[in-house]
């Protein structure tokens, strides 16, 4: 087991009532499942991706990372975790404007002090395509490039488990599709467990299963028959 | 593009350095790094300047002295002592000073001699003349065994000429010169004998000092600052209270307030650049801390600890603090130097070396300050909840404010006691920064009030203006603060040095007095009068004088009423000069008690004379007004009761007296006169005339001082004057760089403005009425807050009396209009005309 959680409440005070954004959230995650979790905006996606991440602690509940109860950590040793076992791709990219793309995919790996980290980090970013743009700085790429060595930095560290929120909800289709296919190819080349906050249902639909929130609940956890392995779609080549 | 090295990237600091190298040359920390620059060039400039103007004037007023230090004993000084300089490479002359009678023929004229052996001057040179009232030679040394140099009325008392001989003791003297200029002329006013210098060996030849006669010794001292220091204080503990030590300031008591007053005015300048630079170092660090939240969020994301975000954070401070304090320094001794070869004319040759204390002080003044005022920010960074990169809005948990507030104010005071040395200025200041504090607030509150009245009458892009300074009150507040501030410290630089350099003007004035006539008879005030008109002087008015000492107190004999140490003090231990006068004299001042009106004479018989007297004499003697002063004037005794105290000018160069009696008060026909004028190099010939139909009188020609006087004066000027624009260029550093800080948000603001379909036109209008509308109100934070600095520095550190500034309530908020809305704009124009989305991309 990846990922599990008993009764994961999140309230915060908002306004002098306490606010409940999340509700005694229950679920288990094996390791290299693929588990979209999908709802209405402002349903408390990111709320738990935060929590399941240990980016945040639950007001209560429980929650087992790769064994390491993150519920019961301070901050350090769960920025410990997320070094060893996580992996991040955000919607807004949270790429580092004052390091080149080489240089963000190679941060993780640096921090895990892992060996050879700039030929680790110049594979990564061959393979998401940008081998040409090694040196340029975020502020030098396209929303899409962006996005792309974000995934590669991502993948940098080897993680056992890559959370990623709304990856899609900055780009248009074209540059989304193409993300989308990098994440599940990565993915599935390193045996990542994936974890992704959606309302694209496309993306959703790649994913084995299906978890739905509404209002903060967990109402809906579909395993998906067989997750639909849509062929490549046409390269995107002029984009790169 | 460039590459960088990533072999050795893998710690923290190889990553910070390569964040910094980007961070620099996307400019994000150039302000940071610019701010602390300005500080250290500013401290380390000012400081070396003042350091070095200050050990140059020292040896200037040496001059004057004669000598860095003066020693005076009434008995023999150890020999021993003298020995124990000298082996220090300490240069030391041993003089003897009595009085006694020089004679030529049937004209005998008491005199007052100083016998010299060895080097005189120490310091500065002797004007030895053959011919009263010419220029002379510049000498150091003392006379030639046999001979004598006198002042040039013991030649017309005597009726002799340079090359006669005059009787001195058993012993004869050939006279060599006249002196026209020598060491210690301006203390030397009110001696009513002329002073002739001599060789010391001649003195035992003469055998004129009999066991009794009253003589003084003397040593002149100089050498390197260190070994002299370290002397004096040798001597300090040895000698016993009778003994004497003068150092080089205090040998010129008219110089002594302007110095001390320019001294105060150039620490102060330093102390402004410290203030200053806290302020822009303070609101660069903000930003910078503002904008590293979100990288900051994503380093702990991606799983780095607290600890190492710290780290990096402040191995990039330190980058930055030692960058670039080697730059400031640099640029802060290229500066220093400049100056001081721009009036290497005005300035002692050869120049004093730098020291390198304050060069140190300054560079060190330059991390304390950057610690102080950046370090809470940049400890911010790393507190920012990884969650950040989920949620923007969640920024650190403020640290506590009065932790940033102690940190500051705790770097604030140990640089200023650093700089100055001077606590009850550091008081002061820091005294008016917690008032300047309040005002803020008060003027915050102003705005709110100001911009809702406004608001509903003004037009849309000025209400939008007002709207954005009310939207973010905080963000505001601390805009005014920082622009109030760099307005107060310029504002105040400025009244300071226009204040001083109109008192001294007022001081020495063209046509100030230059020479004073003593010791003039009552028959000759009338031929006096007349010989003056004819050359066309103007006097400062004739006055009487008679010499008397003090002999009661209250119907009590001295020893009975005074104290023991009022009892050591010099004003009842010699002859006082008295006068009368009908009003306060100028320069003077009744500080306590009523001036009189009226003569003595006029009034009824019983009253006691009413005297006027010295606040600090009467201070210094425990009198009160009322008291009952018995004098006796040529045996004669005479009474006198205080009925006010007087604040007097001593270096106002006109005839100054400790106690001035009601008229009718002394016998008119024992008292001589004395008066003081003006008088050009070519009416120098009035003397002669003088001298010959009075040849009692005594002159004393103070012009050839006053000249150097004003020589120093006008140094001091222009480097106040300097040091003042180095100021001013540092405060608008300053502004520029809140303003420059500040850019993003205004940015946004404005792009967003676009987005929604905004007219540039209405755009540029509410941007620059918002910083107008800034501009003015820390231009009036400004000039309240300069005049209360002003005034506190006046009474307290400058000792003027307080003045209010009106025209400074026009034109400091006009300039802050001005000022602000320009540059302002100035970096805005360009971001405006690019299109929205990559204004965006690029923030
Ligand atoms: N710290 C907080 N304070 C107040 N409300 C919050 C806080 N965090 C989240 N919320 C609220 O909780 C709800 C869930 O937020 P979020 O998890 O971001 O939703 P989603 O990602 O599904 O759009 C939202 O209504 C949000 O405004
Ligand atoms: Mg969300």
């Amino acid at each position: 087991m990846m990922l599990t959680t008993k009764n994961l409440t999140k309230t915060v005070n908002s306004q002098e009532h306490d606010l409940t954004i999340l509700s005694q959230v229950s679920l288990t995650i094996n390791e290299q499942d693929t588990v979209a979790i999908v709802g209405a905006s402002g349903s408390g996606k990111s709320t738990l991706l935060s929590l399941l991440a240990g980016l945040d602690v639950p007001t209560s509940g429980q929650v087992m990372l790769a064994g390491k109860p993150l519920h019961e950590l301070n901050e350090d040793q769960r920025a410990l975790v997320r070094a060893q076992y996580v992996g991040f791709v955000f919607q807004s990219f949270h790429l580092l404007p004052g390091l080149s793309a080489l240089e963000n995919v190679m941060l993780p790996i640096e921090l895990k002090e892992q060996k050879n980290p700039e030929q680790q980090a110049r594979q990564l970013l061959e393979q998401v395509g940008l081998l040409e743009r090694l040196h340029h700085y975020p502020n030098q790429l396209s929303g899409g490039e962006q996005q792309r060595v974000a995934i590669a930095r991502a993948f940098a560290s080897e993680p056992k488990i890559l959370f990623a929120d709304e990856p899609t909800g900055n780009l248009d289709t074209a540059n989304g599709e193409k993300i989308i296919d990098l994440i599940f190819e990565l993915n599935q080349q390193l045996g990542t467990t994936l974890v992704l906050v959606t309302h694209d249902d496309r993306l959703a639909s790649r994913c084995q299963r299906v978890v739905r929130l509404e209002a903060g609940e967990l109402v809906d956890d579909t395993a998906q028959e067989k997750a639909v392995q849509e062929p490549h779609l046409e390269s995107a080549a002029g984009h790169s | 593009m460039m590459s960088i090295s990533h072999a050795k990237g893998s710690g923290t600091s190889g990553l910070a350095w390569r964040i910094f190298r980007r961070d620099w040359r996307s400019g994000e920390v150039k302000i940071l790094f610019f701010a602390l620059m300005i500080a250290v060039t500013a401290m380390v400039a000012i400081g070396v300047i003042t350091d070095r103007i200050h050990r140059a004037m020292g040896e200037q007023s040496s001059e004057f002295l004669g000598a860095d230090y003066t020693f005076s004993s009434p008995r023999p000084i150890e020999q021993s002592w003298v020995e124990q300089g000298r082996s220090n490479g300490i240069e030391i002359t041993e003089t003897l000073g009595f009085s006694t009678v020089l004679s030529k023929g049937d004209k005998f004229q008491l005199v007052n001699v100083r016998a010299i052996s060895g080097k005189f001057p120490l310091k500065g040179e002797l004007e030895i003349a053959d011919k009263p009232f010419t220029s002379g030679m510049k000498i150091q040394g003392s006379p030639e065994l046999g001979s004598v140099w006198v002042e040039p009325r013991v030649l017309s008392l005597l009726g002799a000429k340079v090359g006669d001989k005059v009787d001195f003791g058993i012993s004869q003297l050939t006279i060599a010169g006249v002196i026209v200029s020598g060491p210690g002329q301006a203390s030397e006013v009110f001696n009513v004998a002329p002073r002739v210098t001599l060789n010391k060996q001649d003195v035992e030849a003469a055998n004129i000092i009999q066991p009794g006669s009253r003589v003084s010794y003397g040593l002149f001292i100089a050498g390197e600052l260190e070994a002299r220091e370290q002397y004096i204080a040798w001597l300090k503990e040895r000698k016993n209270t009778t003994q004497r030590i003068t150092g080089g300031k205090e040998g010129t008591p008219a110089l002594q307030a302007s110095i001390e007053r320019a001294e105060t005015f150039l620490r102060l300048a330093s102390l402004v650049s410290v203030v200053l630079a806290g302020v822009a170092i303070a609101v660069a660090a903000g930003r910078f801390s503002r904008r590293h939240y979100d990288y900051a969020a994503i380093y702990r994301c991606l799983g780095m600890q607290i600890a190492q975000v710290h780290r990096l954070y402040f191995t990039q401070l330190s980058i930055i603090g030692l960058i670039g304090s080697a730059l400031g320094v640099a640029l802060g001794l290229a500066i220093q130097q400049i100056i001081i070869m721009q009036f290497a004319d005005y300035l002692p040759k050869p120049m004093v070396p730098i020291d390198w204390v304050p060069v140190l002080v300054g560079a060190l003044s330059g991390l304390v300050v950057l610690i102080g005022f950046a370090l809470p920010a940049f400890f911010q960074i790393a507190r920012v909840s990884p969650l950040r990169v989920l949620r923007k809005e969640l920024v650190p948990q403020p640290l506590s404010s009065w932790l940033i507030y102690i940190f500051a104010i705790v770097a604030m005071a140990l640089l200023m006691w650093w700089q100055s040395g001077d606590f009850k200025l550091v008081g002061i200041l820091l005294g008016v920064a917690l008032l300047a504090y309040g005002l803020i607030r008060l003027i915050a509150w102003l705005i709110f009030k100001l911009g809702v009245w406004l608001g509903k009458r003004a037009s849309t892009p000025i209400r939008y203006g007002l709207g954005q300074l009310k939207r973010y009150p905080a963000f505001t507040i601390s805009q005014i603060t920082a622009f109030g501030l760099a307005f107060i410290i310029m504002l105040s630089t400025v009244l300071i040095r226009s204040e001083l350099l109109d008192e001294w003007q007022n001081q020495l004035p063209e046509g100030a007095p230059n020479h004073f006539l003593v010791n003039v008879q009552p028959q000759e005030v009338e031929l006096l009068e007349n010989i003056l008109a004819e050359q066309s002087v103007q006097t400062a008015g004739i006055y009487p004088m008679v010499r008397g000492r003090v002999v009661g107190v209250n119907d009590q004999t001295l020893q009975e009423a005074l104290d023991e140490r009022a009892l050591t003090d010099g004003a009842v231990r010699r002859e006082l000069n008295l006068t009368w006068m009908t009003d306060v004299p100028k320069a003077n001042q009744v500080t306590q008690g009523e001036w009189w009106v009226g003569d003595a004479l006029s009034q009824d018989e019983t009253k006691t004379n009413q005297l006027s007297i010295d606040e600090k004499l009467a201070e210094r003697l425990g009198l009160k007004i009322g008291d009952k002063l018995l004098f006796s004037i040529g045996g004669i005794e005479v009474a006198g009761e205080i009925s006010n105290f007087r604040s007097i000018q001593w270096d106002s160069f006109q005839p100054n007296f400790f106690i001035i009696f009601q008229p009718g008060a002394l016998d008119a026909q024992s008292a001589t006169y004395i008066t003081s004028f003006h008088l050009q190099q070519a009416q120098k010939p009035t003397l002669n005339t003088i001298l010959q139909q009075m040849p009692t009188v005594t002159i004393i020609e103070l012009d050839a001082i006053m000249a150097q006087v004003q020589t120093i004066l006008e140094q001091v000027t222009r480097a106040i004057e300097f040091i003042m624009l180095f100021v001013l260029l540092a405060g608008i550093a300053v502004l520029y760089a809140v303003l420059q800080s500040n850019r993003d948000e205004r940015v946004l603001s404005a792009t967003l403005l676009k987005t929604l379909g905004a007219q540039t036109k209405f755009i540029r209008t509410s941007l620059v009425a918002e910083l107008a509308l800034l501009g003015l109100f820390s231009g009036i934070l400004g000039a309240i807050g300069g005049e209360v600095l002003v005034s506190a520095l006046y009474k307290n550190a400058l000792k003027i009396e307080p003045v209010l500034h009106p025209w400074v309530w026009i034109i400091v908020p006009l300039i802050g209009v001005v000022f602000i809305s320009l540059v302002g704009w100035w970096g805005l124009r360009g971001l405006l005309k690019q299109p929205a989305h990559q204004v965006l991309r690029q923030m």
